[in-house]
């Protein structure tokens, strides 16, 4: 225990006193400053409709590219549960979801904006995810250690088992079909391999393009297949009629007996979310949804659901905002991406010289810790900044489409220029843009096949390793135990996902 | 084939493809695999993907003829494609040494991959052959157009142009994607959002961009 208090207050220290004079004699603290920016402008871009968190992620990558790492990732993290926090705020306001994460967040919130009560619903969604992300946070540096010690007796072989297991998981647990999902994996893997090999610098699959010779950037299948794709199928769609709460919110504060009903809620929120945002896959999606029809199953009435029940905002906004935390565990002691903002994560930290796993603890201990005591920072900041900021997010709103887009468009290729400077990196982005555009149209969801892209240099170097170890022996994987064991469980985990049965409840789950 | 008209799984197979569709895309994937069949006679050793070359057209002349009914088209050409891709990656990795004893050439992995990926997405084409599924959406032209010129437009403007204009112009190109376009509003925010980003980019973040043409 005082270990952890140690490391948190190290993490603390790495977040606070890393001053840097910067405007005068008066010291500033840069990675609060980072973490600042991060959730500000991801709120920003999270309010805004058509843009989702992974969307948001890609397209704000480049600018942290030129900062120093640690200050990099605290950023990051900061666009992501600000982007997080900003989709609540248009779920409860306009009834747009900003995120996968906050869809059933519309189905109470935006009856009680609707009933003049915007301003304590979004007041409860942050009290709730500020709650969850102390306690969650708590729990990534209870867990990195442990988790951590294992993960360094891996060898090749485990290691390529459990990075099976992981995208096994992350498949079964998203939606959509599973068969399709395994296939956008191996394409993503596919397309790692494009470039040099590793070991012997051989040119592989480059069609002797020079611009291949290097691979293909993550940044630039990134912003395509989530940035630019997202855009034009944003334009095909008919342009909605927004519902926006016109009346002016009043009253931020909750009432007493607001605060009574929804702190068992925000409490069961918290646990669900915490253990489900470990798993990979939509872990943060499946949370919120899990958490709303807990609390509808004990609830004494559940007929208030779905027309203004706090407790039906309390409880998904905590469960979201404690499974995105807990989502960073899998990546930072295992150097696994869960899901596909965790794999923007893994781009971001290779492109800044730092490979994700086991080691970055033990190495890198200020920016394993800073990371962590920046979440809880960022959370606390969330909450004080937005709160008296809801006027300005929901002015943001007006902006119409038309002129959203356009802006978008331009700030991704200037991002994706800024990386290199090849105008050549911009035409693979507008190429991945096409690919993303089809795949959508063809039901194949993107997320996994960046997932296999994002490990599939790692995947191939374990596999090679192993292979070179056991003397060209493939069963090395089935008789080292703790790698049978591993493939055992991604084995059952796909029978399972195929049995009719769980492939309806399955598809219930994410209908709902 | 009218769009938005789903078919219920436990439904009758009323409303499967039209012949039209089944052609236009059938003859489509015949045309591909015969093309990477001739590309397959430029590699060595190419016999896994030239069988599945020749297999893939087989596949596309029997959709186009009708001989097989393309049940849920997204599937269906979906995995097609991936078949395809797998196939090409195949043909582009027929050069690498592969196994040299224990330790694996720089074309084992590729392969290994491919050929799995090729095993996958024939298991999707045979699906979308033996279930039924919604057809494919329409695609709308003018919108993605736009914004793919635009991109590409950035491309190749931002190197003999500058920032500046090309900013400028990519978010004019792009602003037509819209069908609500509006001139006085659209240069106006096209001159803001210029101003911004060469604040943000060149000012706040110090990248070395060249704003203006270079006349030399």
């Amino acid at each position: 225990m005082s270990e952890l208090l140690s490391h948190l207050a190290q993490g603390m220290g790495v977040v606070f006193l890393h001053a840097v004079q910067w405007l005068g004699p008066v010291p500033i603290p840069m990675n609060v400053v980072f973490c600042l920016l991060g959730a500000l402008v991801g709120t920003l871009v999270g309010v805004l409709p058509g843009i989702g968190t992974v969307a948001t992620i890609a397209m704000l990558l480049p600018i942290t590219f030129g900062l120093p790492p640690v200050g990099a990732l605290i950023m990051l993290a900061g666009i992501y549960y600000g982007a997080q926090y900003g989709g609540s705020t248009t779920s409860v306001l306009v009834n747009i979801p900003g995120e996968a994460t906050s869809v059933v967040t519309c189905l109470d919130g935006h009856q009680m904006a609707r009933q003049g009560r915007a301003g304590p619903a979004l007041a409860i969604a942050a009290m709730g995810s500020f709650f969850a992300g102390c306690v969650s946070t708590v729990l990534v540096a209870a867990l990195g250690a442990p988790l951590t010690s294992i993960a360094l007796l891996f060898g090749p072989a485990e290691y390529f088992s459990l990075m099976v297991l992981g995208l096994i998981f992350a498949v079964v647990l998203a939606k959509g079909s599973v068969l399709k999902a395994v296939a956008m994996v191996l394409t993503g893997l596919l397309l790692s391999m494009v470039g040099s090999d590793l070991e012997t610098g051989a040119g592989r699959m480059t069609f002797d393009i020079a611009e291949l010779a290097d691979g293909i950037g993550f940044a630039n299948i990134a912003m395509g297949v989530f940035g630019y794709a997202e855009i034009i199928r944003n334009l095909e769609l008919p342009a909605e009629s927004r519902d926006i709460v016109k009346a002016k919110i009043t009253g931020l504060m909750p009432t007493r007996k607001d605060l009574i009903d929804s702190s068992g809620a925000i409490a069961r929120g918290t646990v669900l979310g915490s253990i489900l945002g470990i798993l990979p896959g939509g872990g943060a999606v499946i949370a919120s949804f899990a958490a709303y029809t807990f609390e509808k199953r004990i609830a004494k009435d559940p007929s208030r659901f779905g027309n203004g029940a706090i407790e039906g905002v309390a409880a998904p906004e905590s469960a979201n905002n404690a499974a995105a935390q807990t989502s960073f565990i899998p990546l930072l002691t295992l150097g696994i991406p869960p899901n596909a903002v965790m794999a923007l994560m893994v781009g971001a930290m290779t492109i800044h010289g730092i490979v994700p796993g086991p080691q970055v603890m033990t190495k890198q201990p200020e920016l394993f810790w800073g990371m962590i005591a920046s979440m809880w920072i960022g959370n606390l900041m969330l909450v004080i900044i937005n709160l008296p900021l809801v006027g300005v997010w929901v002015s943001l709103l007006r902006v119409p489409y038309r002129l959203l887009y356009p802006s978008i468009v331009v700030f991704c290729c200037i991002g994706i220029y800024s990386i290199n400077n090849y105008p050549t990196d911009v035409v693979i982005s507008a190429i991945f843009g096409v690919i993303g555009f089809w795949l959508v149209k063809h039901d194949f969801e993107p997320a996994p096949m960046l997932l296999g892209f994002v490990l599939g240099p790692l995947m191939e170097e374990n596999l090679r390793r192993a292979m070179l170890i056991a003397r060209g022996d493939a069963t090395v994987f089935l008789t080292r135990p703790i790698s049978a064991v591993l493939l055992a469980v991604a084995m059952g985990l796909l029978v399972i996902a195929a049995l009719p049965k769980m492939r309806r409840r399955r598809d219930e789950v994410f209908v709902e | 084939m009218s769009a938005g008209e789903y078919p219920s799984p436990t439904g009758t197979r009323g409303s499967s493809p039209g012949p039209a569709h089944s052609v236009a895309g059938g003859s489509t994937v015949a045309v591909l695999g015969l093309a990477l069949l001739w590309y397959s006679f430029f590699v060595p050793s190419p016999m896994v993907p030239r069988v599945i070359a020749v297999l893939l057209t087989l596949l596309g002349v029997g959709a186009a003829t009708g001989r097989i009914p393309v049940r849920s088209p997204r599937d269906f050409y979906g995995g097609a494609v991936l078949v395809m891709l797998s196939t090409l990656a195949l043909l582009a990795c027929a050069e690498l040494p592969g196994q040299r004893g224990f330790a694996f050439g720089p074309g084992t992995a590729p392969r290994l991959f491919s050929i799995i990926l090729a095993a996958l997405g024939a298991a999707v084409a045979v699906g979308g052959v033996f279930t039924e599924g919604p057809p494919i959406e329409r695609y709308k032209i003018r919108g993605p157009a736009l914004v793919i010129i635009a991109i590409l437009g950035f491309a190749a403007m931002v190197r003999p142009l500058g920032l500046v204009p090309t900013t400028f112009l990519a978010f004019m190109i792009s602003i037509f994607g819209s069908t609500e376009m509006r001139w006085v509003e659209s240069l106006i925010a096209a001159a803001l959002m210029t101003l911004g980003c060469v604040l943000l980019f060149v000012y706040l973040l110090a990248l070395p961009f060249q704003l203006w043409p270079r006349f030399s």
